[in-house]
């Protein structure tokens, strides 16, 4: 007999006991659901950090801070480090391949007039990578250019919020911003940003973007506002592809410790901040896939239980299909194949719930709903084992009946 | 007659060990029958004629002894070519009829033809003509349960015909009937019969046996009479 006509014949039997099939699934539907769902989430929030990432200016990022005073111990040594400066930069450009931008900034606290306003804030000494680095985007008039570095120029780009403070307009180019003592002629205002990590946060995540003075990291030297020194209070740098991660950020570690003698700075690695997100990901899955595997398992219990409970009562069935001709395999396919029907009906079911789940989070989150073809997979071949491991014993059982003892049980 | 007889024990022993004690059902037990002879098995409780019953479907196998069905010694052979004996030379008809009870009338009675691998076309084509010939025919779709038990007798007997078996072996098929319906079904049987079909009836009830050609009588796991009724 084809197998395939079995396995008709096994669907049909399914299909006549609705109910109880019901009840089989549900363990397994439950447990899929929770396997898709938290594999689901997961994803979404990875995905939700790339985004961010992305709006940033992308994974290749390496960000260099002095590290703060207070976690460094005063030994002479240390003392004597001048922290990040220009010379630095101006040795990462010159020895360490790999990066395509190598961007100080220099940041001064200055009181910034206007007719609107008078308030001290940090302003930002930068040159014009700094922009590409970051992925500003300039909503009026222009950024920060060549000239304005070669010539000192008194310019500056204020972020949406500054222009609004000190302006009251969305676009004060060509208006005249007072920093310290020093007239800065406003060149651009830079585009407003927004970036909720969920729907119920208040806090922006480039509410900083919003708040930038930038101004030439010449002209604020020029003018020596502040200490004139040689200091950079960060460095941003972009490797020029994933590739020169590996040789290009250690490199950079190991030079700023050669020349500063002190690991007086740290280095903050989008790379490696992915690598261990994904790393913590991973974690997670397989934490909620064991969870899951647990429920699964469980689900499975439920329908070897039943399928024992219920076989009782089809013993006799049994005896009649034997007296009629099946062969122990006929009864082992009849057997196993309704037990991965019933899973396979529930990794389905399951399937739907989760999708169902990470949807509704996910709207509610505004979170990325991510749902990738290998959970579907997953789901379903979860279902389909569970139905096989737990339906092999009542299927071996059933195929091993012998006839007339079969068809002597009322 | 000259031709091989469809059934021929010789010395058939049936032994059930129990693991105390060791039962003897049949005790060297011969018995012959030729094809398209109605044979109705009579006995009392524990004579053994269950046992028979079960050896001569192929049900189960002799301890000892010799049973040749067909020409085939069926004693020797393995439990799936017993399944195909089941299936293509044994038409079962059971006491309570046994008809699965959640699938249709017509997929009752493909189920052996299914077991013996006929495509689905020619199963249900088979499956509807035997129908026919018990009066079934408008009931294919019914399932058992919405059937009177003359109807569901009907229907299993169309169930053991429908491989075209070489005999029909039949367990009191009358025992769940009243006498109207136990007679009409009785009436099938001898129709049968009387187009050259084998039939064997185990039954305790005389009035089952008067159809019958052929009455074997077991006691004791041993024929203790055989006679061929008046015509």
């Amino acid at each position: 007999m084809k197998l395939l006509e079995v396995i008709a014949d096994g669907v049909a039997d399914v299909r006549a006991h609705g109910a109880r099939t019901a009840l089989q699934t549900l363990g397994v539907v439950l447990g899929v659901a929770s396997v898709v769902g938290t594999m689901g989430l997961t994803a979404g929030g990875r995905q939700q950090s790339l985004n961010y990432m992305a709006e940033t200016g992308g994974v290749l990022k390496v960000m260099v801070y002095p590290k703060p005073a207070e976690t460094v111990s005063t030994t002479a040594r240390e003392r004597a480090s001048r922290g990040l400066t220009l010379d630095d930069v101006e040795a990462i450009r010159a020895r360490i391949p790999g990066y395509d931008l190598v961007e100080p900034a220099v940041r001064r606290r200055a009181l910034l007039r206007s007719p609107r306003a008078s308030k001290s804030y940090s302003v930002t000494a930068a040159a014009p990578g700094y922009a590409e680095l970051h992925e500003l985007r300039v909503a009026h008039g222009r950024f920060l250019c060549d000239d304005d570095i070669n010539t000192s120029a008194a310019v500056a780009v204020l972020g949406a919020d500054r222009a609004h403070e000190f302006f009251g307009t969305d676009n004060p180019v060509g208006q005249t911003l007072r920093v310290g003592d020093n007239a800065f002629r406003v060149v651009g205002v830079l585009e407003h940003r927004e970036f909720y990590w969920n729907r119920s946060e208040t806090w922006n995540a480039l509410g900083w973007m919003n708040e930038l003075v930038l101004v030439p990291v010449t002209a604020i030297q020029a003018r020596q506002m502040g200490a004139p020194s040689r200091r950079v209070d960060e460095l941003g740098l972009r490797l020029a592809s994933p590739k020169d991660h590996k040789e290009a950020v250690p490199a950079l570690s190991r030079l700023l410790l050669a020349r500063h003698g002190v690991e007086d700075f740290q280095v903050f690695d989008r790379q490696d901040r992915l690598q261990q997100m994904n790393e913590q990901g991973r974690i997670y899955d397989i934490t909620f896939l064991v969870c899951g595997i647990v429920s699964l398992v469980v689900g499975g219990i439920v329908v070897a239980n039943i399928m024992m409970a219920s076989f009782r009562e089809r013993v006799r069935e049994v005896g009649v299909r034997k007296a009629l001709g099946a062969k122990g395999w006929h009864i082992f396919v009849q057997f196993l194949l309704e037990s991965v029907v019933v899973t396979g009906f529930g990794g389905l079911a399951g399937l739907l719930l989760g999708v169902g789940f990470v949807y509704a989070i996910a709207h509610l989150l505004d979170q990325a709903a991510v749902l990738t073809p290998a959970m579907v997979v997953a789901a379903l071949a979860c279902a389909a084992t569970v139905g096989v491991v737990f339906g092999f014993f009542p299927a071996v059982k059933a195929a091993r009946l012998d006839p007339v003892v079969a068809l002597r049980t009322e | 007659m000259s031709q091989t007889p469809l059934i021929r024990l010789e010395g058939v022993w049936k032994t059930y060990d129990t693991g105390e004690v060791q039962v003897d059902a049949l005790r060297g037990l011969d018995l012959t029958i030729a094809s398209g002879d109605y044979v109705a098995i009579m006995g009392p409780s524990g004579s053994g004629k269950s046992t028979l019953m079960h050896i001569l479907g192929c049900l189960d196998t002799p301890t000892r002894g010799s049973y040749l069905l067909d020409g085939e010694e069926v004693a020797s052979l393995s439990s799936g070519r017993l399944a195909e004996l089941r299936n293509q030379v044994i038409g079962f008809v059971f006491q309570t009829f046994n008809l699965l009870p959640r699938a249709s009338v017509l997929r009752n009675v493909e189920l052996p033809l299914l077991y013996g691998g006929v495509n689905r076309d020619e199963r249900r084509a088979r499956a509807r003509e035997i129908l026919d010939m018990v009066g079934l025919a408008d009931r294919a779709r019914h399932l058992p349960g919405q059937l009177s038990g003359g109807q569901r007798q009907r229907a299993a007997i169309a169930r053991a015909l429908v491989t075209q078996p070489r005999m029909l072996l039949a367990d009191e098929p009358t025992g769940n009937l009243d006498q109207t319906t136990g007679a009409e079904v009785m009436d099938v049987f001898d129709a049968l019969n009387g187009i050259g079909q084998t039939v064997i009836v185990v039954t305790h009830d005389a009035g089952v046996a008067a159809h019958a050609r052929r009455v074997v009588r077991i006691v004791d796991g041993q024929v203790s009479e055989d006679r061929a009724r008046a015509a």
